[in-house]
């Protein structure tokens, strides 16, 4: 039957129609010199965080240190060694996974909070939008370290120190949770007042005539409007979650055992490493969070330049 | 012919939010009376045009009908049933199905992000229409090229961006009829367009009419385009109807001054004889804020022929004969007229 | 009947239009110190201008030639994409940056401005040729106020004092007939058809040789649209302005022109008297647009529909670009570009239907 093969045709067409978006979009982004760098050294660092064995063996404790204290860097340490004489390049490159992981689980509660706050208020109103705004406006003042000081051992003691998530330690969820309660609120304003103007569109006002609830409406017509907008936020709350997890673990909140970039800088700075002229304690972490966050911003411009349909006309 | 849709006594007010120095002085917040009383029936099967200037409240007033603006007091009568107080999703399921509109700018109407295919389908899946997808499937194909997008499949799997301006309101019309409705709400359906494509997708209405057994309200602020499409014309000034009748009546023998106006300055393509233009009324002036609505007849601060009764007494419809009706004092039978 | 039907519409045999020469006689300032006293007040030649779009070139404008002459007013009527507004921007490359003047000239009292560098034309954008554009709204800036936007270009093209600029945009502004206690007011403070009436009078504030009315009345409302074409009238007749009316409206064209140029995709239809190509339109595109037009004092329902669309024009077809929609259509069409056959009522028309009678060379 005619009919019986359109069904299926239209299914198939629908599966092509997203190749082919994906397929022009990608076209797009190599086209961006500063897009494609960020992207390659977003790449590498990755691959470093996700099988960090592999290139630079266990992570180096106090035991297991194959250096001497303070070692500079030679041959066969190649980022020298730290003051217990654990070597550098092992200590930033496992660095790496716990400040990505850090950095990937506090996009993604504000991510979640963000934007399921932002739509529904701003598709609500009134009442609903009032009470989320204020809301909102409450977690936007909050001080980020303050807060985390605070709910450091609040949390601990909830949890207890040796519960695990992820791989994570209590210690350090404190620093997701903490970053993840104080960005969710900008990025929810950034939703709502995207869905405030959608609101407005014609094709909202269709859909309710044909009968769409609201509940459809938001998820069908408003989210996939918003994605883009969703993506390039994303992208720049990772690299503000990195570099907020690398000064709260500076100050003294993160876990010893799970050498985070900030978590080395840490150490270094109570070793005197400054004093001593050890730079190569603090350079090789230090050049890391640049660079990823650098990757992250340049990415973050690439997408944003390319998915806003404003900047789009521009060009 | 019978009643298929009766607005009766429909008023809708906006409040206006005044500033803080309003507030402070307690003065009464202002109301914008964007429709101000309207009855109006809409028989079955036929085309009526609502006619008015911007602010005349004719968009409100389809908004009103197809229920995406609530109206303030007065009552909506759909096939016999009250529907006036019926909200919500899944109560207005049966009502949706039945009234569908048309709006403006397709560009608008189309979610960028949506295909045609799914714009179309969109109805039937909320709507629960259709027997399964098969069915589902040849009803969007067949709605599609009843708007004259054939073949439909060359169509379907497009999004909005990559059709030109008629085709994107074929699709627009597409999405309204799949459901089969009885009544269309069309606001301004055509003032996006140019001229030739215009014509076309008049013409396409009108024949759908035909095939369908479809009532139109047409909204436009364009008499001629009124005049060219409908069986019947209501001219509104500031949310009120000031003349209702038979299209060829109205255009040809106007008893309102408003609208005697408005035909006068209709656009023509004929360059002015010598002496024509003086023969043309234009108004004054402009709209009265609809928040401040004169006194007696709300028309009177522009009338031509405005006298002492026009600025304390407003004047209701009145029946002038042959299914023609003007809110005008002059328009009264017997002495007194001031003719 | 003891009351009067409103404002009476200007009776055009109450001021007699001004004659060419005394356009130029009442002009406050100079002529351009290169301006031939005798040449025509604008004759455009084979202009062609093109955009960049992607690998290609989009054909927005070839092939256009038209004149006009003092204190006349040419209508530029076609569909959207038809290259009207293209043209009419090209007198003053007000163009967007991917567009091109690719051939063609644009003399202005005998100057060419195609030949000029941007520096050297800014001294006849606004002063000698500026725009009434659209949406009014947009083309005015929200936070200042209106009067100070008219004075700006005087005091600046001009290089008036400020007194003196401010005191010419009240006379200005009490010329288009905004009311004296509105002289304070910002856009948004104006309704559509004030910021319209402010529109002009910030187009009219150098005195200009041209002014450009790019769709003036689109977005008005029929009685308002009424009010703007009246105003436009009458400033014709007591300033002799030379005007250029860009309008899809055909009737806006029939009620301000004395001339008027069809455009389809890019080249010139017809052109002529309004009064002759409305009534006796020869081009069969001419004649569907005439005919697709709504007009409530002609037969009802018997309107006109051109099937079909305007075609692409980075790719336009070969020989006459109407010919895929012609009712008329003849094997020649398809192949050879329509040379302009030129009738004695000064229509001039660009169809192979007229080819075989001798008619005038060009002028």
């Amino acid at each position: 039957m005619s009919a019986t093969i359109s069904v299926a045709s239209a299914r198939s067409q629908r599966w092509r129609l997203r190749g082919t978006r994906l397929r022009t979009f990608a076209a797009r982004y190599s086209g961006r010199k500063d897009g494609m760098l960020g992207l390659v050294v977003l790449a590498a660092f990755t691959v470093l965080a996700l099988a960090p064995d592999l290139f630079v063996g266990p992570l180096e404790t106090a035991t297991r240190a194959t250096a001497h204290a303070f070692d500079a860097p030679s041959a066969q340490h190649f980022f020298g060694a730290d003051d217990l004489g654990r070597d550098m390049l092992n200590r930033t490159v496992h660095g790496a996974r716990i400040s990505m992981t850090i950095g990937l689980l506090a996009t993604v509660i504000t991510l979640v909070f963000g934007v399921v706050v932002g739509l529904v208020a701003g598709y609500s109103g009134g009442l609903v939008d009032n009470v989320l705004m204020r809301v909102a406006d409450f977690f936007l003042v909050l001080p980020t370290f303050v807060l985390a000081l605070i709910l450091a051992p609040v949390l601990i003691e909830v949890v207890g120190a040796d519960a695990e998530f992820l791989g994570i330690r209590a210690t350090l969820l404190v620093i997701v949770v903490v970053i993840g309660i104080t960005s969710w609120a900008a990025t929810a304003r950034i939703i709502r007042s995207q869905t405030l103007s959608l609101k407005q569109r014609m094709f909202v006002d269709r859909a309710r005539v044909v009968g769409v609830g609201p509940g459809r409406i938001i998820l069908r017509h408003i989210l996939p409007n918003v994605v883009n907008l969703i993506v390039a936020n994303a992208v720049l709350t990772f690299a503000t979650a990195v570099l907020t997890e690398t000064t709260l673990s500076f100050i003294g909140l993160g876990d010893p055992f799970q050498p985070s970039w900030g978590q080395i800088l840490n150490g270094a700075q109570s070793s005197g490493a400054a004093g001593l002229g050890a730079w190569w304690m603090i350079a090789p972490p230090a050049a890391s969070v640049v660079l990823v966050i650098l990757a992250f911003t340049l990415m973050g411009n690439a997408l944003d330049d390319l998915l806003n349909p404003k900047a789009r006309t521009r060009q | 012919m019978t009643e298929l849709l009766r607005l009766t006594g429909l008023e809708v007010h906006f409040p206006v939010r005044g500033s803080v120095l309003d507030a402070l002085r307690r003065r009464p917040r202002r109301v914008v009376r964007a429709v101000d009383g309207i009855d109006l029936a809409i028989e079955r099967g036929e085309v009526l045009a609502l006619v008015g200037e911007s602010g005349s409240g004719k968009t409100t007033t389809g908004r009103v009908i197809v229920k995406l603006t609530s109206q303030t007091t007065g009552s909506i009568v759909f096939d016999g049933q009250d529907v006036s107080r019926l909200w919500g999703t899944r109560r207005l399921r049966d009502y949706r199905r039945r009234v569908q509109c048309i709006f403006q700018d397709p560009y608008e109407t189309l979610d960028p992000k949506q295909t045609i295919h799914d714009f179309v389908g969109e109805p039937l899946e909320v709507n629960h229409v259709g027997s399964g997808a098969v069915e589902r499937e040849t009803m969007i194909m067949g709605s599609l090229e009843a708007a004259g997008l054939r073949p439909a499949a060359d169509f379907a799997f497009r999004y909005p961006h990559e059709l030109s301006g008629g085709q994107r309101q074929r699709a627009v019309i597409a999405g309204a009829l799949v459901l089969n409705p009885q009544l269309v709400v069309a606001d301004e359906p055509v003032s996006m367009l140019d001229v030739s494509i215009r014509t076309e997708l008049l013409r396409l209405m009108l024949d759908l009419r035909r095939e369908r057994d479809l009532t139109y309200l047409f909204i436009t602020h364009d008499l001629s385009l009124a005049w060219v499409i409908a069986d019947r014309i209501a001219v509104m000034y500031l949310g009120k109807i000031m003349e209702l009748g038979p299209a060829e009546q109205i255009i040809s023998a106007p008893r309102h001054p408003y609208t005697a106006a408005l035909v006068s300055v209709a656009p023509s393509p004929e360059p002015p004889a010598a002496g024509e233009r003086a023969k043309r009324t234009i108004l004054v002036g402009e709209t009265p804020d609809a928040a401040a609505i004169p006194p007696g007849c709300r028309f009177h601060t522009r009338c031509p022929l405005v006298f002492d009764r026009c600025r304390t007494d407003e004047p209701p419809l009145i029946d002038v004969g042959a299914g023609q009706s003007a809110a005008c004092w002059l328009a009264e039978p017997g002495p007194g007229t001031a003719r | 009947m003891s009351e009067p039907m409103g404002e009476p519409a200007i009776e055009p045999a109450l001021t007699p239009p001004l004659t060419p020469g005394q356009i130029r006689g009442r002009r406050q300032w100079p002529l351009p110190k290169q301006a031939d006293p005798a040449a025509p007040l604008l004759q455009v030649r084979n202009l062609q201008t093109y955009f960049k779009l992607g690998s290609g070139w989009v054909k927005a404008v070839d092939d256009v030639s038209f004149g006009l002459t003092d204190g006349e007013a040419l209508g530029l009527v076609g569909e959207s994409g038809c290259g009207k507004t293209t043209t009419a921007l090209s007198l003053v490359r007000l163009l967007p940056t991917n567009g091109r003047i690719r051939g063609g000239s644009v003399e202005l009292f005998g100057i060419d401005l195609v030949a000029k560098s941007d520096l050297a034309l800014q001294r006849y954008r606004w002063r000698e040729i500026s725009i009434i554009f659209q949406g009014a709204m947009n083309a005015l800036n929200p936070v200042i106020q209106v009067r100070r936007q008219i004075a700006e270009p005087i005091r600046y093209r001009l290089g008036q004092s400020e007194a003196a600029s401010q005191k010419r945009a009240e006379e200005l502004l009490d010329l288009v007939g905004i009311p004296s206690r509105r002289l304070g007011a910002y856009p948004h403070e104006l309704s559509g058809g004030m910021r319209q009436r402010a529109m002009i009078a910030m187009a009219l504030a150098c005195d200009p040789a041209i002014v450009i009315g790019d769709e003036p009345t689109t977005a008005l409302d029929a009685m308002v649209q009424a009010q703007i074409l009246q105003l436009l009238e009458q400033l014709r007749r007591e300033l002799g302005l030379s005007l250029i009316l860009i309008t899809h409206d055909l009737s806006v064209v029939a009620e301000t022109c004395d001339r008027v140029l069809v455009m389809y995709a890019g080249r010139v239809a017809e052109e002529g008297p309004v009064a002759r190509v409305f009534t006796e339109p020869r081009h069969p595109y001419t004649r569907k647009l005439l005919g697709a037009f709504p007009n409530i004092r002609s037969d009802r329902r018997t309107l006109e529909t051109i099937p079909g669309e305007p075609p692409n024009l980075l790719n336009p077809p070969p020989g006459c670009r109407f010919a895929p929609r012609c009712p008329q259509v003849m094997p020649v069409c398809t192949e050879v570009v329509p040379p302009e056959a030129v009738f004695a009522d000064g229509v001039r028309v660009a169809c192979h239907l007229y080819e075989t009678p001798v008619h005038e060379t060009p002028a």
